[in-house]
């Protein structure tokens, strides 16, 4: 039978409205404490050169092939196994590599270099050589891509800095067509669709964003819009039906099955926006968009909530990140040629595991780790359900809310009134020690409570009144505790040396006070004629 | 005429048989109230003295059918009836007099057995008052337990009982055993259920050494429970084992009689002890397990009856006087001291709704020497507004006689025990009922901590329903505040203190937005002062040109704006309590309570004295428009001061003659008030068509009852006020078991299965056993079908 709600309960406090509110502490969302759980670590370091592409392997690509591919100054570096080991650098032909790209089931890799020609590799073999050599392009290729969906093994789109868009039958390395001028500027960014292997999206320099169907490429773009800015990175987000572009330091979201209308714009980092890249996070298997920039921030975005969720701090700039498709490493590469390699620890048992159990699933989905069933040996058991959070249409009973009390209201409630005094007085809060007195006097309890404090408590209580009395706000009430105190307890205070220094800054306390507001009456005195005066 | 206000806690209430209605005794008639809203359903009004007791009672067995749906009850009164309604359809059955003022009633239910079956016959037992023996000797025996047949409507036998003054009886829930205390004994009857006589009834005595107050019986078992003035509980278990058991052969064998005084008839007498002052009541829960005690903390006690532990329903905020339990137990009530009627949903003993009736006034005489009863009207709303024991503020509205609202202004818990230490000290609304003000005062303990505050309030979203704006602590220093006026179409007020001067504040216009304008805090715009005197009283004028300041006995004109000294009318005999202006026109009134009593009127623009009488005026009140205003005068000289209850006249006057335009006489008028208020158009019509600014007068006396009156009309109007009430649509809601897991599916009875083997058939006994064993009737029935089917049929001759 708790106390009845119907009635309010005033506790011995100052109004509650006149107390200043104290800020929330900042509190740590579950979201927030997911990324920071990725131990940061340098995967590779030394070189001067950046570091411009980083790519991870589909999820079915499995064995001794390579997981990650680095575009790293003349060569492509690969890395494979848990934890990431380095393999061995694929040179390509004395120059510049760009934009290593998996082929759907993770058996080839393909990469641009600085003079446009785009090789394909074997993943696992990577250092025999080149098997087909695509020549197209007149100027770097920034992008190269298999396409992602539909089991696509034979075809690959290259775009590059001559701003040719190149469609190519990969075994007989001949372009099934190729756009010239398919944008006015550089092409920097390209993605294939999740939904459809037709389906690509290239970003450029002049600004525009346009969307390509391999089935109709040669008329022409099948969507075109502006970003705004020069756009360095483009991506599908996993429906197929929202891409995401970077450009300038704006992430921008668009409905391209609406006609390429503009969803949302993100504009969190401070620098140029370089790459985009999806990260799934491993414990509730949610998407977000992680996009790096040349102020060394990786940010995680919630595309569903429209909602940056956390921030990660990186000492140089960067230029391209990548997450591994379960979500347990996040993979950034610097400018200065440093790749910072993020991981989540104990997760790295259930990656391996997950790639055991299904391997033959869709990219991006981890496997759901096994729930083991609680018994009462384990602790577990007996917390269980106590996070359980309520759901839409469920019924809340909540729990009946306690009223919070301060240690002198507990103790007036028990009718201590001599406890809740002193406890007030060593809180040295004036407002609530002045407070208490007042209950205090409302249950006629003040005067006894005088009477029955020991030399300690009489000398916090004198102390108090030495510090308080004379302010304007308490003095009314005060002074005349000071008064009584002084009556009753004379023989105490002169017993007692402290006491006596107290009660003799009181008076000192009190007597400037007098001074003070003799002057003050002076003052009045004057001016009141003037005033009187000045009313005629 | 309205009158309302009645105390819904003079008698203890009674749930009807479904618990959907509660039956509560309120003045001269029986409130139904419905449990579910808390709203009014019907009055039932026949009695003519104050209703003390209401017995819900079974339907008569011969109305079987119909009487399901109809309700019956028991009602007595102090005229010396007892009335048989019907309260659902309130309407009067049949009514017995007794003679005698009744003060209390129980109507258990006895049986008689007329030709073999049982005919349940009531028989009431009433506690009667005996007026022929004088009120002043204490000795006398002036209160009577008397029998009456309901039925024949006539006295049975002879008194049961008689004592020093009438008692309060209680009846065990089975009808078997009725008590009553008288002083330190209990006195228990045994009542024959089965074949009344009043020959038959046999009695013990329990004694205790206190007065006993209360007392309760056990639902099943022979246990009784009785309450003492210094708050224990006494609880004798197996009385009247020796004298009430139809074998009394009881060998007397005195194996440990814990606690049982002398040669009483019980087993044990256990004692509890929790209450500080005496036990108001004891109720025991329907199964026996739980016993109901409550007093003067406000606190229900649940005494679990095995074990003696206790758990509390706390924070009531009154003393608690009845509580009565539903027939299904899941709702109960318990009344309180401050006219409030709480409904408890049982097991948790939350409070669900509450029936509130107008609270009473504080009953403590030691605030502070000003003994005044304040009060608070709304002109344009119609509301009095009165401030109540703990620290509020209530809204009544006095036509439709309920509760508008209840406004919290200090903050501090309020218990019933504590001793008076901050009270609200005045009231003030403005005449549209857009501002309010209040003054509360904290006592000071030895000249400690005394505190006056005053508080301005902005109107709510609906009548009665205010905001703090603002609070000002020390608004004259530690001078009380006298008297706050509000300037009619601004927002200006003016208070005076006792301290010397008067502050004028006013409320400043913060924004102005398209629809709605936003007030900032009132602060004082200016201060004025009289040759130190004291400031007594403050109005202003009807148009709010002018202030006037009572400067003890010197009345000052001033002007609000400028606070400019406008002029003085010369003095009165004594300090004036209460200044106002007679509406429109220009005359001023004054009164003056101390010893040298005085009524004043006096012209404003001549500044002299109009006429005076040497009146003790209680209260006055002025017209806002017109020249009229009524003064509430007590007939004897106050100093007496020994009866609170004196009798008054209310005189209307017109300010141009001393003659009174009209009188009335009344009761209760010390600590009582009058006041205008704005006539409700709706109540006649053709009022609203003759004159459009009808008014009526109200007076409140001083235990809060009211009433409201044309005062232009000398006859009286007569407007039955039922037809105005709300009154409650009921709509059906299952009750008890069907309330808490739902109706019963219907059960389809066996006949239609016990119907199969008698087909008519040509040869019935060979189907007549066949099914499955568990449908078939039973053998006896079967047999006998079995056996006359074997029989032949005889053609009937007659064919």
């Amino acid at each position: 039978m708790a106390a009845d709600t119907s009635k309010p309960f005033f506790p011995a406090a100052p109004h509650s409205a006149l107390l200043p509110s104290r800020s929330a502490a900042s509190r740590s969302t579950p979201e927030g404490s997911y990324w920071r759980a990725f131990r940061s670590s340098e995967l590779v370091s030394g070189a001067e050169f950046p570091i411009t592409d980083l790519t991870f392997a589909p999820a079915a690509a499995s064995g001794a092939k390579p997981t990650l591919a680095a575009a790293w100054s003349t060569s492509v570096h690969l890395f494979s196994g848990d934890p990431l080991k380095s393999l061995r650098r694929i040179s390509v032909a004395g120059d510049l590599a760009f934009s290593p790209s998996f082929r759907c089931d993770g058996a080839l890799l393909a990469a641009g270099d600085k003079k446009g020609v785009v090789r394909v590799f074997r993943s696992d073999k990577a250092s025999a050589g080149a098997l087909r050599t695509l020549r197209a392009h007149a100027a770097e290729t920034r992008v190269v891509r298999y396409p992602v969906a539909g089991g696509d093994k034979l075809h690959l789109l290259t775009a590059g800095d001559d701003a040719l868009l190149a469609y190519w039958d990969v075994p007989s390395e001949t372009p099934v067509f190729t756009v010239p001028a398919a944008h006015r500027d550089y092409i920097r960014g390209g993605a294939a669709s999740p939904a459809d292997p037709n389906i690509f999206a290239t970003g450029s320099y002049d600004r525009s964003v346009k969307l390509w169907d391999a089935r109709t490429g040669n008329t022409g773009p099948s969507l075109s819009f502006l970003h705004g800015e020069l756009v360095e990175s483009v991506l599908f987000l996993p429906s197929g039906g929202l891409l995401a572009t970077a450009g300038g330091n704006v992430v921008k979201i668009w409905d391209v099955i609406g006609g390429g209308r503009l969803l949302h714009s993100v504009e969190s980092h401070v620098k140029t926006v370089m790459a985009l890249t999806l990260g799934k996070m491993a414990g509730t298997g949610e998407m977000r968009l992680l996009s790096a920039g040349i102020d060394g921030y990786v940010k995680s975005f919630d595309f569903g909530k429209l909602k940056i969720m956390h921030s990660l701090r990186h000492p140089q700039p960067l230029l391209s990140v990548a997450c591994s498709p379960c979500g347990s490493v996040l993979v950034a590469g610097s400018a200065k040629g440093k790749i910072y390699m993020g991981k989540r620890k104990k997760k790295a048992v259930d990656e391996e595991e997950g790639r055991k159990a299904v391997s033959g699933e869709i990219d991006w989905v981890s496997p759901e780790p096994e729930k083991p069933v609680l018994r009462p040996n384990y602790f577990r058991y007996f917390l269980r359900g106590q996070n359980e959070k309520a759901k839409e249409g469920d019924f809340v009973i909540e729990k009946p809310k306690k009223v919070k009390c301060a240690e002198h209201d507990k103790l007036l409630r028990k009718f201590r009134h001599k406890d809740a005094l002193v406890s007030a007085l060593v809180k040295n809060n004036p407002r609530s020690a002045v407070a208490v007195m007042e209950e205090l006097v409302a249950r006629r309890k003040l005067v006894m409570c005088l009477g029955n404090l020991d030399m300690e408590e009489l000398g916090l209580l004198v102390e108090f009144l030495c510090r308080n009395a004379t302010l304007p706000r308490y003095a009314r009430f005060l002074l005349g505790v000071a008064n009584k105190v002084v009556e009753m307890r004379e023989e105490d205070i002169r017993s007692d040396e402290k006491l006596r220094v107290h009660i003799r800054n009181l008076k000192r306390m009190v007597a400037e006070e007098i001074q003070i507001q003799h002057t003050l009456q002076g003052i009045q005195g004057m001016i009141s004629p003037m005033l009187a005066l000045a009313a005629r | 005429m309205i009158t309302g206000g009645q105390s819904y806690v003079s008698a203890p209430p009674a749930f009807s048989a479904d618990g959907r209605l509660l039956l509560v005794c309120s003045g001269r008639s029986v409130s139904v109230f419905s449990t579910a809203t808390a709203m009014l359903v019907s009055e039932l009004e026949a009695h003519e003295g104050d209703v003390t007791a209401v017995v819900v009672v079974p339907p008569p067995a011969q109305a079987a059918a119909a009487a399901k749906l109809a309700s019956y009850c028991w009602t007595a009164g102090l005229d010396g009836a007892l009335i048989y309604w019907d309260f659902v359809a309130a309407e009067v059955v049949r009514k017995v007099q007794v003679g005698l003022p009744v003060h209390s009633m129980v109507v258990p239910n006895i049986c008689r057995s007329s030709k073999g079956a049982e005919v349940p016959t009531p028989f009431a037992f009433v506690s009667v008052e005996d007026r022929s023996k004088p009120v002043n000797d204490e000795k006398l025996l002036r209160g009577q337990i008397r029998i009456y047949d309901l039925t024949k409507g006539r006295q049975v036998g002879c008194p049961l009982a008689e004592t020093r003054k009438p008692e309060k009886i209680v009846a065990s829930s089975s009808g078997e055993f009725l008590g009553i205390t008288n002083r330190r004994k209990l006195h228990i009857w045994s009542i024959p259920t089965k074949d009344f006589k009043p020959e038959k009834i046999r009695k013990i005595k329990l004694r205790h050494t206190k007065n006993l107050t209360t007392l309760a019986f056990h639902p099943s078992e022979r246990t009784v429970a009785a309450g003492d003035a210094t708050g224990r509980i006494l609880i004798w278990r197996c009385f009247g084992n020796a004298k009430f058991s139809e074998s009394s052969a009881r060998s007397k064998v005195d194996d440990g009689r814990d606690g049982v005084r002398g040669n009483d008839d019980a087993d044990t007498c256990t004692t509890w002890h929790w209450h500080s002052s005496r036990v108001r009541f004891l109720n025991f829960s329907s199964d026996g397990a739980y016993l109901f005690s409550g007093g003067l903390e406000g606190v229900i006690v649940v005494w679990q009856l095995d074990t003696g532990k206790r758990r509390f329903k706390p924070r009531l905020g009154s003393p608690l006087l009845f509580f009565v339990d539903s027939p299904d137990s899941s709702i109960s009530c318990v009344s309180c001291t401050n006219n409030q009627v709480y409904l408890l949903k049982m097991p948790n003993m939350e409070v669900m709704r509450s029936i509130a009736g107008i609270k009473l006034p504080i009953a403590s005489s030691t605030m502070g020497g000003s003994d005044r009863a304040v009060y608070g009207f709304d002109y344009t709303n119609r509301l009095v507004a009165i401030p109540t024991e703990d620290y509020c503020v209530q809204f009544y509205n006095l036509f439709e006689n309920t509760e508008v609202s209840e406004l919290q202004v200090c903050e501090r818990n309020f218990q019933p025990v504590d001793d008076i230490t901050m009270h609200i000290s005045l009231v003030s609304l403005s005449i549209d009922g857009k501002l309010m003000c209040t003054v509360d005062i904290k006592l000071p303990e030895e000249e400690l901590g005394g505190l006056v505050t005053l508080k301005f309030w902005n109107h709510g979203s609906s009548a009665g329903h205010y905001l703090l704006s603002t609070i000002i602590y020390e608004p004259h220093s530690d001078a009380g505040v006298s008297a706050v006026a509000f300037r009619p179409g601004r927002n200006m007020a003016v208070s005076s203190s006792f301290g010397g001067n008067f502050k004028v504040w006013v409320q400043r216009l913060s924004s102005q937005s398209s629809d709605k304008t936003y007030y900032s805090g009132w602060r004082c715009q200016s201060v004025g002062s009289y040759k130190n005197k004291p400031m007594t009283s403050a109005a202003f004028s009807a148009d709010g040109s002018v202030l006037a300041v009572a400067a003890e006995s010197v009345i000052t004109l001033w002007d609000p704006d400028n606070n400019a000294l406008v002029g003085v009318i010369a003095e009165t005999l004594s300090p004036i309590t209460n200044l106002s202006f007679i509406g429109t026109s220009g005359f001023l009134m004054s009164l003056c309570q101390s010893s040298r009593p005085q009524l004043a009127v006096w012209n404003v623009s001549n500044l002299s004295m109009q006429w005076s009488y040497s009146i003790y005026a209680e209260a006055a009140c002025c017209s806002p428009d017109g020249s009229d205003f009524a003064v509430l005068a007590l007939l004897n000289c106050p100093d007496g001061g020994t009866s609170t209850e004196q009798d008054g006249a209310i005189l209307l006057f017109d300010a141009e003659s001393p003659n009174p335009v009209a009188s009335w006489s009344v009761k209760k008028a010390r600590g009582g008030s009058v006041s205008f208020v704005k006539g409700d158009l709706s109540l006649d019509a053709d009022a609203s068509s003759r004159d459009s600014e009808a008014m009526f007068l109200v007076y409140v006396n001083c235990s809060h009852e009211y009433v409201i009156f044309d005062p232009r009309k000398s006859e009286e109007l007569g407007v039955s006020k039922n037809t105005h009430k709300k009154i409650q649509a009921e709509e059906p809601a299952p009750i008890g078991y069907a309330s808490i897991y739902g109706e019963l599916p219907k059960v389809e009875s066996k006949k239609e299965v016990t119907d199969v083997p008698f087909i008519p058939s040509d040869r019935p006994w060979e189907t007549i056993f066949s099914g499955s064993s568990h449908v078939l009737p039973p053998l006896t029935k079967l047999c006998s079908a079995f056996l006359s089917s074997l029989l032949e049929k005889r053609p009937v001759a007659n064919e």
